[in-house]
């Protein structure tokens, strides 16, 4: 018998962002987007700032994501990542600003310990911007 | 019998320390709530990451990476140990500082190569007094803890762990079991240990084949294991700064209720030896009359 859906979790520090089936689901994940259906094999993976898609009863949401990583398995999928937000919900003002302020820091000298913070909050910045533009 | 006017200082003192404790028990009861949710918000995640790098390790049976490395060639009087203490800013706080402080001190004495690490204030003046070096110095409050705190802190410890700085590191908080019961806590934190991680809830574990890294093992756990790290310390930030609120309001509540008893017993013996005072008036009027009388 073919599962048609499975188990989803997005959890963030903040709050459980989603919990209940899906269809499919889209992540960003290290090397490029993976699409997962439901008997996927058991598969451990990081996830990179990007875009995630997923579907539920023929509906597609989408969502902004932070880095994480994603336990896959044939029924069950649980994501944790560093803050997920609805596309309605992303503050475009700040991200754009944020944007700019992690490119200026990325011009200025730093530490590689800075320089690793800077990328990682223009990722932030980038990820945001891109889904919030829908 | 005390003086009318010493009872009366007594019981103006009294009433200072009332207010003081009171605003002290609103105030942390406030801060509690807010701390409270917080914790409800991370709970979810700070299990989940707890059962999922379990599961994980769980299902791989040999990872050779270095965030597994135990390094069993170095003997346990050389080994480097870092803690990491999480104590709150303020005192009057019962016993939560107390508590932890001593853990930390059982700990360090067990282990000649020990490292300390301080959050908090009231944990930094304490290490300072009695002398012992203090590390590493995270010099943030434990208040308000949030996540970009708990990724600095995290990034310091796996570059020195990383070095070869340190061999073991442990957080030592205070955990919330409920309200009644705070429990200091020691977690290892690295090397990630397989045999930590209790065998839990045989429901999931059911696919005994091995999980797939993608793209590789080294790759994953490169982003994984400081993701779990900056989750745990944030979690034990959390649990002890709910705690601290929780043991402080306790505290100021019983101590407020004691004030407010003593309060009465003082009233009491005040309006005794006010009675007194006027009786003993009545008595030398009456007694100075009746002498003129006499008279």
């Amino acid at each position: 018998m073919a599962q048609t859906s499975f188990y989803l979790e997005i959890i963030t520090p903040e709050r459980q962002f989603y919990i209940g089936p899906a269809h499919a689901l889209v992540i960003p994940a290290v090397d490029g987007e993976m699409g997962i259906y439901p008997g996927h094999e058991p598969v451990v993976t990081a996830i990179e700032p990007g875009e995630l898609r997923y579907e539920n009863e023929g509906v597609w949401e989408s969502a902004v994501v932070g880095s994480g990583f994603a336990e896959i398995k044939p029924d069950y999928v649980i994501l944790l990542v560093g803050f997920a937000e609805h596309p309605e919900e992303v503050d475009r003002k700040r991200a754009e600003a944020a944007k700019l302020r992690a490119e200026e820091r990325l011009r200025q000298k730093q530490s590689i310990q800075e320089y690793y913070h800077s990328k990682a909050a223009l990722a932030r910045a980038m990820a945001r911007l891109k889904i919030g533009r829908h | 019998m005390a003086s009318i006017k010493e009872i009366r200082t007594h019981i103006k003192s009294v009433e200072q320390t009332l207010k003081i404790t009171n605003a002290m028990y609103l105030i942390s009861s406030s801060n509690l709530r807010k701390a409270r949710k917080q914790l409800s918000d991370v709970e979810p995640y700070f299990h989940k990451i707890e059962t999922t790098i379990s599961d994980i390790l769980h299902h791989s049976p040999e990872i050779d990476h270095r965030f597994f490395d135990k390094r069993p060639d170095i003997p346990p009087e050389r080994r480097k140990v870092g803690y990491i203490v999480i104590t709150g800013d303020k005192g009057l706080a019962g016993a939560y500082n107390h508590n932890i402080l001593k853990m930390a001190e059982e700990r360090m004495a067990k282990t000649p190569n020990s490292y300390l690490f301080v959050v908090g204030q009231v944990g930094r003046s304490y290490f300072t007094e009695r002398g012992i070096p203090i590390d590493g110095e995270f010099l943030y409050t434990a208040q308000n803890p949030n996540i970009s705190r708990a990724r600095d802190m995290s990034e310091v410890l796996m570059q020195l762990y990383l070095d070869g700085k340190l061999d073991e590191v442990y957080v030592l908080f205070t955990n919330m079991i409920n309200s009644f019961r705070l429990e200091p806590t020691a977690y290892k934190i690295l090397p990630l240990d397989p045999d930590v991680f209790p065998d839990y809830e045989e429901n999931r574990d059911c696919y005994n084949r091995d999980v797939t890294y993608v793209p590789s093992v080294r790759a994953v756990m490169d982003r994984l294991v400081p993701g779990y790290l900056k989750g745990v310390l944030f979690g034990a930030m959390v649990e002890s700064y709910c705690s601290e609120q929780n043991a402080r309001m306790t505290a100021m509540k019983s101590s407020s209720d004691n004030a407010r008893a003593m309060l009465q017993k003082l009233n009491l013996s005040y309006n005794r030896a006010r009675q007194s005072a006027i009786t003993q008036e009545i008595t030398e009027v009456v007694g100075g009359a009746q002498a003129a009388e006499s008279f």
